[in-house]
């Protein structure tokens, strides 16, 4: 009897974690899935731009933003995150790269080696991407100057170094809908809608996450604690920013000022140093689609710290 | 009776320091609060919501060449650490990277006294207010806390 339920025990388990493996079998796009392409530089440059993929992937503390050896710490709940080297370097980048890994790692991220990587490289919003805008992206990269050296190993603990296990995440927090234009909108509204929610990822700073790092969806750009560690990021529906024109949010995404003169700090400069190099015309019409973000509740700020007298 | 007098006295100084550091703080909020609505001023001409008038140039750039004179004295190592109202508090970074955060002084510094003269109508404006701009925006992204 004994044996018979340790052996039963078995078997669940074995079945257990054959469904387990087979949920969590990372996705690829093959080559033979992509069509015929002719690579647009200049559209490359605007999606980079658009991706803010120097924000992350730039080596810290230099200047030159498309010297993209990586290297920065990004801190998170879940360990620190270092952003890699995504430059042509054959070695330490991205050089040796077919076009169809690019598109699985942007789009699925999941790795040439087919693992999956963390989701700290914003793929939720990505995959949203058009395909044509990603492989325009990878052509765009590839002018760009390689840069010698790897990056050190995420500092990420048990259990969440278990690669396998974000195959379960993607399945709870990847929506896989694609993006469908709103023809009741006008095309500015549809492109800022497309720029935000794809490779703009605005969201994933500026949403609040549940306890296993997903966005919660009924409350997206409400804003919340932010991920990376100290402060608050705000809440970037009309819930906070109705006396904000579209016009105020256009020149915020060019210059880094709000309306009463303030600067972006913190990770925002950063961001500001890509939407900054936008098209006008896609500033506008990320600013359009902002404004019409209809208001939504953040999660409540917590209560000041009591002040300090002496 | 001696001691209670340099007790209290003590007491005195070290109240009147604290309430000193508050002030300083107070003080430092508002040259910020006053540099950036001057910025804002000019934001609005940029953006086109105010035709342009060289008497609010120069009344902002006054400010922000005063803001930079002030500024290294804006945070005294006695006031690491207050939680100060308004939305914003100070980075300990201030103090742990002292010699970064000068540099960032002395470059913002250089950005305004570049735009003296430059500026004469809104396309000038809008080049030197983009310079000056990213000088605060860069120090804000390092020494400025946004709060919870």
């Amino acid at each position: 009897m004994l044996r018979r339920i340790l052996l039963l025990a078995i078997l669940a388990g074995i079945a257990g974690f054959g469904v387990f493996w087979w949920l969590t079998i990372p996705a690829t796009v093959a080559a033979s899935a992509l069509p015929a392409h002719q690579a647009d530089l200049a559209n490359g440059r605007e999606i980079f731009n658009a991706g803010g993929c120097s924000s992350c992937h730039a080596v810290p503390k230099q200047d030159d933003r498309l010297k993209l050896g990586g290297g920065l710490a990004i801190p998170s709940p879940f360990g620190t995150f270092y952003a890699p080297n995504i430059s042509p370097d054959p070695n330490d980048g991205i050089g040796r790269w077919s076009e169809a890994d690019f598109v699985t790692a942007v789009m699925k991220g999941t790795s040439p080696v087919g693992t999956h990587f963390f989701p700290a490289f914003p793929y939720t919003s990505y995959e949203h991407a058009k395909i044509s805008d990603v492989r325009d992206l990878f052509a765009y990269l590839k002018t760009l100057p390689a840069v010698v050296g790897k990056v050190r190993d995420h500092d990420v603990p048990f259990p969440f170094n278990i690669r396998r296990n974000i195959g379960i995440w993607k399945l709870l927090f990847m929506d896989d809908k694609p993006l469908v234009a709103d023809t009741s909108k006008s095309e500015q509204w549809n492109r800022g809608a497309y720029l935000v929610n794809s490779f703009g990822h605005c969201a994933e700073c500026h949403s609040p996450r549940n306890f296993l790092g997903g966005i919660i969806t009924a409350q997206r750009f409400a804003g919340g604690p932010n991920p990376e560690g100290e402060g608050w990021v705000p809440n970037i529906t009309q819930k906070r920013l109705s006396d904000w024109s579209a016009k105020d949010i256009s020149y915020f995404l060019e210059s880094g000022q709000t309306p009463d003169g303030d600067s972006a700090g913190g990770a925002m400069t950063r961001v500001i140093k890509n939407t900054s190099q936008l098209s006008a015309q896609d500033r506008d019409a990320i600013a359009e689609y902002i404004k019409s973000l209809p208001a939504v509740e953040g999660p409540p700020r917590p209560k000041k710290p009591e002040k300090k007298e002496s | 009776m001696k001691r209670i007098v340099v007790v209290a006295a003590v007491l005195a100084f070290s109240a009147g320091a604290v309430v000193a550091q508050q002030d300083q703080v107070k003080q430092t909020q508002a040259q910020m609060k006053e540099t950036g609505k001057n910025a804002g001023a000019l934001g609005a001409i940029v953006k086109g919501e105010k035709p342009y008038d060289q008497a609010t140039v120069n009344t902002a750039l006054a400010t922000f060449e005063d803001t930079a004179k002030k500024l290294p004295t804006l945070f005294p190592e006695s006031t690491k650490g207050l939680k100060p109202d308004g939305d914003y508090s100070a980075s300990p970074k201030i103090w742990e990277d002292k010699a970064g955060f000068e540099q960032h002084i002395a470059s913002y510094a250089k950005a305004v006294a570049d735009a003296k003269g430059k500026i004469k109508d809104v396309d000038t404006l809008k080049a030197e207010l983009g310079a000056i701009g990213k000088q605060c925006g860069g120090c804000h992204e390092t020494f400025r806390l946004k709060k919870g």
